[in-house]
């Protein structure tokens, strides 16, 4: 079973098509593209109007995901704050904060 | 959906990937998404898959296409994947 809405939080977002929808760096705003790197805290997103792979930093972020299902699903990038490989065992309901 | 579910499917997803990459000829692009897969493979104790193991160089981690970045070769009882970068795995055949 691919990406689900409920999952893609702890699943795998490289390949996903995206686009930033709000951040707190202004210029961010509107960048759209797939997702090629994942680290920590960014996103590496290679734009579809060029080669460049723009690193977008998850914090302060809320990303727009495009499902290969072909839904859309807004996202905080808080949430997706975590190393890459261990984002999947992160079961997403700490009520910490 | 369950941690270990969710990782089998990163790490199949992650091949995917990985191939794809290395057909667009972005070499350590391939490399990147072949060692995320290994680490969590590691980190949630699940074997790696046989498509995995038998296409993906175990020296410099790129995901091996025969043909393109991978020699295949059959010797006595055996067959032989040589790599780009040198290294050599081998695996029975009957």
């Amino acid at each position: 079973m691919p990406v689900t809405p409920e999952s893609l939080v702890r699943h795998e977002l490289v390949g996903l098509a995206v686009s930033v929808t709000a951040a707190d760096n202004a210029d961010l705003v509107g960048i759209e593209g797939s997702v090629v790197a994942e680290t920590t805290q960014t996103l590496g997103v290679e734009r579809d109007d060029s080669d460049r792979v723009v690193h977008v930093p998850k914090d302060g972020t809320t990303f727009t995901f495009t499902l290969p299902a072909g839904e859309d699903v807004a996202v905080e990038g808080r949430r997706l704050n975590g190393r890459p490989a261990r984002r999947t065992e992160n079961t997403g309901d700490s009520k910490w904060r | 959906m369950d941690t270990a579910t969710i990782a089998r499917e990163r790490i199949e997803r992650l091949r995917e990937l990985a191939r794809e990459a290395t057909v667009a000829g972005r070499p350590d692009r391939s490399r990147r998404y072949v060692r995320r897969a290994r680490r969590i493979a590691e980190r949630n104790r699940l074997s790696l898959p046989v498509e995995f193991t038998r296409f993906t160089c175990d020296r410099c981690d790129v995901y091996l296409r025969p043909g393109d970045n991978a020699r295949v070769r059959l010797q006595d009882g055996h067959v032989v994947v040589t790599c780009d970068c040198g290294q050599q795995a081998r695996y029975p055949y009957e």
